[in-house]
């Protein structure tokens, strides 16, 4: 049976594209190295949308300016990247040759309001241009910024760079240094920039067995076609699913994650038995000695949790929250440095193939105020390259919605989106549903 | 010592001393002649006592009073008629640059990742920027307009009329609030931009913005290259030796939107290495009250153009290459015209400003050489004993360091050309007021020194155009230069490696 899907035009348009130099110039002959960290996530990019409503200082020339002056802190932001001559990790280091970064002018035929309210899961990946690197590495800006105004004045930032700069807490404390250097305000969050945060330790124990198995996967012959759906949950709803867990340790994260993760296995196959889902944690302060919000690069923890899916969802939450607290800290080194030892081979696809979930609902997301007081109506986060059997992105909701609020953004290949989106399970809780597919 | 050229003065510390002790006695000639003389008038008087004075003065008053009253009439119109031929002084109130923001700023990496993203650059002409830009004396801070930041560059009319108005707006309002001057008495008003000449014109988008009078006796220069910002002066001079009382406002800038060349042609291509977004406004009076408040005196302003040689006129030329793009060629003997122009120019200039002393040199010199014909070297005189100060139109490296050679320059003369080419890159036009306030931001401006500006530009132009400075200028002085005065001079070597 053929299903003939209607396509309606995409309401967003690009019109132009530019570059932002730093306000300072950089010193020549600085460079930027990866970390083992880094260079496991290059095959992926973090694209980060941000929707304001209007406010006479957000403008798109505003924007712009402001950009420069903040790009003065970031000189890795606008370096490019070169072969790594030297022992460091990875193919790639930064050259800070003080190029800029790459910005792109877009418009919308709608309202922000009609757009959250109807826009698609394709019209959402249109705010946040990308362009991944073709046959000169040096000519290729690793970082996109976005400006999309509406029809009302209101504008949507999107930033797209490639994950082995940073992983999505960095980018989310990037888009907050910008907000606070265009309100002229103090950067509460400086970068820091420590490429010798994950040196091995002095007796490296390099051990990953969740991490080598999957790099023996083979890549998928013919990876399916992906879309996305953004349940966006009230605080209430959250506290109902706490409420029906009846388990009182849980946090909102151990009962959305485990939810989803039993509704998408009961899609996948009929019977439910043991699964293993692989999650991805921010480390940046489970280390002993903890990193700032500011370090900039990546600091995710990826390892496997394993539970019985026919157990029940009680059981999967509190697996998945026993093994979330219970993460050590020799397990993150031993992690990085497994990664360590293999950083001069290819990198592997770190997001999926098998199902995937970043837990990424400890960070604040909401706080880049462009004007006092104006936070973000809306703020969206994808991972480019997850393909596979799916990603879900558990992130912090919209203050207004509450402190539990949360915005959950599942990406799985496309027959399932259309099935997950009107799961009964998930609908119980009443989530807000945005940027479903073309369907 | 007669068949030989002259010996080098500056080597030998004894002939130092004998030019000095000439120059001394050249220069003050006329205090040598009168002190003898008055020395001999009060050895006379000393001499003839009291009554012999006495007797002169009873022998006046027997003078007739229409003798008097006729002596007294000739001197007064003698004296009337000597002010009356006098030119009108022209005085420079103040001035204000176009202070461009930095977020327009174009570092050398993503000047060359735009060169190369471009399709219409080919591999070859990627390349030849690149030499250029390396060894072009530009630094990093360098602006380009926000429509040449595009991939490809939007270089549409709106992009340029909008480019037009941020810069010289900007300049304006800097200048009106500095002097305090309302836009209703401005009586006169001179806008010179070589390449961007839309319908209004540029002064008629002034007289817009800022409601100037009905009888506003406005022009625009178009077409006439670098050196029109001096031209734009000699005419606000020459309008203000016409038109008593009265106050100008000359805008000198170069609009580089519409210019970007996106052809292979290599002679074409140094503009977009070079070029960029400046302009400056200047407001000259020959109001008497404005001299108690005014900066600079403009004592001189010597045009010399060479058009008449067909090499200098296709030497700075504006023409369409093979592919139908229009671009600005520039020859290879460029250096050679400007050199010869500038010699003109100095002809010209040299008894105007040079001291007695050099003058007389130069005139033996002449005399030996056409007349005895003895093989000396033609005598340059020395300009440091005109001027203090030199503004060189930054037009690139090359022409700065011809100058100084032709000159014989020292590097703090040229010192001000540098920088603002390593700053601002070559502004056109409006160069020469980056230079001026380079050196005042320097606090090396003094009351009574004099300053000589020289312009080129396409046609070909030499002009020169000469300052008296009226006051001390304290630092810190607000400009342009403001926020990178204390990083300058700098360094630039001869060729820099693109990061």
């Amino acid at each position: 049976m053929t299903v003939s899907v209607e396509t309606r035009r995409s309401r967003v348009t690009v019109y132009a594209k530019s570059t932002a130099p730093s306000l300072t110039p950089v010193k020549p002959g600085k460079t930027h190295e990866f970390t083992a960290l880094d260079h496991s996530m290059s095959r992926h990019s973090v694209h980060l949308v941000c929707y304001y409503r209007q406010e006479p200082t957000v403008t798109m020339t505003a924007l712009k300016e402001s950009l420069c002056d903040v790009l003065s802190y970031y000189p890795a932001m606008t370096g490019r990247l070169v072969k790594n001559e030297g022992d460091g990790c990875g193919e790639w280091m930064v050259k800070c040759n003080d190029a800029g970064v790459r910005m792109v002018d877009a418009r919308a035929d709608t309202t922000l309001d009609e757009f959250l309210a109807s826009a698609t899961d394709e019209e959402e990946r249109q705010l946040a241009y990308w362009e991944d690197v073709g046959s000169d590495p040096y000519l290729w800006s690793p970082y996109c910024i976005q400006f999309t105004d509406f029809k009302d004045g209101s504008m949507a930032v999107g930033i797209s760079c490639t994950h082995f700069h940073a992983d999505p807490t960095c980018v989310a404390v990037f888009a907050r240094a910008w907000s606070e250097t265009h309100r002229r305000a103090l950067v509460t969050c400086p970068p820091f920039f420590h490429p010798w945060a994950f040196y091995p330790r002095k007796n490296p124990v390099p051990s990953s067995p969740h991490l080598s198995e999957k790099s023996t996967i083979p890549p998928p012959l013919h990876p399916p076609a992906m879309s996305s759906v953004t349940f966006a949950f009230s605080a209430s709803s959250v506290r109902q699913c706490l409420a029906d867990l009846q388990l009182s340790n849980l946090s909102p994260f151990d009962a959305l994650a485990s939810l989803l993760w039993l509704r998408i296995s009961s899609y996948k196959s009929a019977s439910l038995g043991t699964a293993q889902l692989t999650l991805a944690v921010d480390c940046r302060r489970r280390m002993s000695a903890p990193l700032p919000l500011g370090f900039y690069g990546n600091a995710l923890h990826f390892f496997g949790v394993k539970a019985d899916l026919s157990s029940g969802w009680i059981h999967i939450a509190s697996e998945l929250n026993r093994h979330v607290s219970g993460i050590k800290e020799d397990d993150v080194w031993s992690s990085v440095e497994w990664l360590h030892e293999r950083s001069k081979e290819k990198a592997f696809q770190m997001y999926g193939p098998e199902l995937t979930c970043l837990a990424w609902d400890n960070v604040p997301v909401y706080n880049a105020e462009f004007s006092p007081g104006a936070i973000p109506v809306h703020v969206g986060c994808r991972i480019g390259n997850a393909q596979g059997e799916g990603l879900v992105v558990i992130m912090a909701g919209a203050p207004g919605e509450g402190e539990e609020a949360r915005t959950v953004i599942v990406t799985l290949p496309t027959d399932l989106t259309a099935q997950i989106y009107r799961d009964e399970a998930i609908l119980k809780y009443g989530p807000k549903i945005m940027f479903s597919p073309n369907i | 010592m007669a068949n030989e050229p002259l010996p080098p003065f500056s080597s030998s510390v004894r002939l130092k001393y004998v030019k000095l002790g000439y120059q001394y006695l050249v220069n003050h000639i006329l205090t040598f002649i009168l002190i003898p003389i008055i020395v001999g008038i009060s050895i006379e008087l000393a001499r003839v006592g009291p009554d012999e004075i006495l007797s002169l003065l009873r022998f006046l008053n027997d003078l007739d009073l229409i003798y008097v009253m006729s002596t007294l009439f000739l001197v007064i119109i003698v004296g009337t008629v000597y002010f009356m031929s006098r030119p009108r002084p022209v005085y420079l109130v103040d001035y204000a640059c176009f202070r461009p923001k930095p977020n327009f700023r174009v570092p050398f990496s993503t000047f060359l990742e735009h060169a190369r993203l471009v399709p219409q650059f080919d591999e070859r002409t990627v390349r030849f920027q690149v030499k250029i830009l390396e060894r072009s004396g530009l630094g990093e801070e360098t602006c380009l307009p926000p429509a040449n930041h595009y991939i490809p560059p939007t270089c549409s009319m709106a992009a340029a009329r909008s480019e037009a108005e941020l810069v010289i707006f900007s300049a304006i309002d800097e200048l009106l609030n500095k002097t305090g001057m309302r836009p209703k008495n401005i009586d006169i008003l001179i806008v010179n931009c070589s390449l961007f000449s839309p319908t209004p014109s540029l002064s008629a988008m002034i007289v817009n913005k800022y409601k100037l009078r009905s009888n506003i006796l406005s022009f625009n220069l178009s077409g006439m290259g670098c050196s029109a910002g001096l031209i734009s002066l000699d005419l606000a001079r020459d309008l203000l030796q016409a038109h008593g009382n009265s106050n100008a406002l000359v805008v000198s800038t170069e609009i580089i939107t519409p210019n970007y060349y996106l052809g292979k042609e290599r002679a074409m291509l140094l503009p977009n290495c070079l070029f960029r977004m400046g302009a400056a406004a200047v407001l000259l009076s020959n109001c008497r009250r404005e001299r108690s408040r005014a900066k600079y005196r403009l004592t001189h302003v010597v045009r010399t153009h060479k058009g008449a040689d067909d090499a200098a006129y296709r030497c700075v030329f504006q023409e369409q290459d093979s592919e139908g793009l229009t671009g600005i060629n520039l020859s290879k003997d460029l250096m050679a015209i400007a050199g010869d122009a500038l010699k003109s120019n100095i002809t010209t200039m040299g008894p105007l400003v040079l001291p007695a002393s050099e003058q007389l040199l130069f005139l033996f010199s002449l005399i030996a050489r056409k007349v005895f014909k003895a093989k000396w070297k033609p005598y340059i005189p020395d300009f440091r004993l005109a001027f203090e100060h030199f503004c060189i139109h930054a037009g690139g490296r090359a022409v700065i360091d011809e100058l100084q050679k032709n000159l014989q320059l020292s590097d703090q003369h040229v010192e001000a050309s540098r920088m603002a080419l390593h700053r601002f890159g070559n502004t056109s036009s409006s160069s020469l007021w980056y230079e001026l306030n380079y050196i005042e931001s320097k606090g090396r401006m003094k009351k009574g020194d004099r300053v000589w500006m020289i312009g080129f530009g396409s046609g070909f132009k030499c002009n020169s155009a000469v300052w008296k400075c009226l006051k001390t200028i304290k630092t810190p002085v607000d400009g342009p230069w403001s926020t990178s005065i204390h990083r300058y001079p700098v360094d630039v070597p001869a060729v820099v490696k693109v990061l």
